[in-house]
């Protein structure tokens, strides 16, 4: 099967190379953990690093916001605009799954002019408000996605999740019927401090990572690091050490 | 005539009404003589209010954006009834295209290399304080 690399340090080896070709990929996690940077680096390694040509799909943030973002990474995104590589498209999700449903659509357009690989989609919280009705958004989630699909782009979606920190929901039931990948980020409190982690807790057809592992924020962008040693409970957000667990579990009975 | 407007007529007497700021089509000639007179142009009978020029801001910062009238309006923090004839003027003037989605009607830069460029020029100007001040001139007195 062919992989699509993120080209984010660490994590293409959780997915054993890379995203599946054609494939779209939820990231999702609090705000501020790092989604819209994981995507944009999804987008701009894939111009700079693989040749793939990529576009910004955003409901939310202004072009110029992420412009300014990449600058603090060193990513010149305007750049890539002029050079035809690149766009970045402040529009709705109500307009953007009508016009790839139809012939000829102008985002279509748009993708055919640069010869897109790549799609951010930031992000698809969006959609929720296209309906109340879980059936509908679900039917309108997987149009739009297989429109993507069907336009040969490999996709990174983020959602929000509303938790900060602490338990959080499993996956909805619309997202994870369409994802073809699920990727948590996820902040966790190790001795008071606040850490990220990273957990892929599904990739269709094809084995990964099953461990939690530490991310960073650098100043080149995320970067994976070791798992978590010797703890338990990473995803409740409050981690405890195992040993304290087997003490717990064990000799104070 | 009641005793408030005859109150008014004293206090505010014809010849004491002025229909420009001081310096009257003077001023106005002085800060418009040395403006290029293209970028003067575009001013005069495309951009001639706040609402259009916030929409040439908008578009030109975001050239990819395509959506409705009700969405462009959020973006640029407007009442969507404030911004419907502005953005069909702009259509008129070439600036923007209608397009439909579906059953949406939605907005988008034109593609028109000598439009952009002109929106460019304009954009960069706006970028100098003496250059926003004659604007904003020009707007309120066309706009009276």
């Amino acid at each position: 099967m062919e992989r699509i690399k993120t080209g984010i340090a660490g994590f293409d080896d959780m997915l054993q190379g890379g995203f599946l070709l054609h494939s779209a990929n939820l990231i999702e996690g609090a705000p501020g953990i790092g989604k819209s940077t994981f995507g944009m680096q999804f987008i701009y390694n894939g111009i700079t690093l693989y040749n793939q040509p990529g576009v910004i799909l955003t409901f939310e943030e202004f072009a110029q916001q992420y412009y300014d973002d990449a600058a603090s990474f060193g990513w010149d995104l305007r750049a890539l605009e002029k050079a035809d590589r690149l766009r970045v498209i402040m529009t709705s999700p109500e307009v953007s799954h009508a016009d790839l449903a139809r012939v000829d659509g102008r985002l279509q357009a748009t993708l055919n002019e640069i010869g897109a690989a790549r799609i951010l989609v930031d992000s698809l919280s969006h959609f929720d408000r296209l309906s109340d009705d879980p059936v509908t958004r679900r039917g309108i989630l997987y149009s739009f996605i297989n429109s993507l699909k069907r336009e040969g782009l490999t996709s990174v979606l983020t959602r929000e999740s509303p938790a900060l920190i602490g338990e959080i929901e499993g996956p909805e039931e619309d997202v994870a019927f369409v994802a073809d990948s699920y990727i948590l980020l996820r902040y966790v409190e190790i001795e008071s401090a606040i850490r990220k982690a990273v957990l892929v807790l599904k990739l269709r057809g094809s084995d990964h990572a099953k461990d939690i592992r530490q991310f960073e924020i650098t100043r080149h962008g995320i970067e994976v690091q070791a798992k978590f040693e010797g703890r338990e409970g990473i995803m409740s957000g409050s981690p405890r050490r195992m040993a304290d667990s087997f003490v717990e579990a064990f000799v104070r009975r | 005539m009641n005793d408030e407007s005859e109150n008014f007529q004293e206090w505010n007497p014809p010849a004491r009404r002025r229909t420009t700021l001081p310096g009257g089509a003077d001023l106005a000639r002085r800060l418009m003589d040395d403006m290029d007179p293209e970028i003067l142009e575009f001013l005069k009978t495309t951009v001639n209010t706040f609402v259009k020029w916030d929409l040439v801001l908008f578009f030109y910062e975001n050239s990819n954006t395509t959506d409705t009238a009700d969405n462009i309006a959020r973006y640029i923090g407007r009442d969507a009834g404030a911004i419907q004839s502005e953005l069909d003027e702009l259509v008129s003037a070439g600036v923007l295209v209608r397009d439909r989605a579906a059953d949406l009607v939605v907005y988008a830069l034109t593609r028109d290399a000598q439009v952009r460029e002109r929106i460019r020029h304009f954009v960069s100007a706006s970028d100098d304080r003496q250059f926003r001040v004659k604007a904003i001139y020009h707007l309120i007195r066309g706009s009276r």
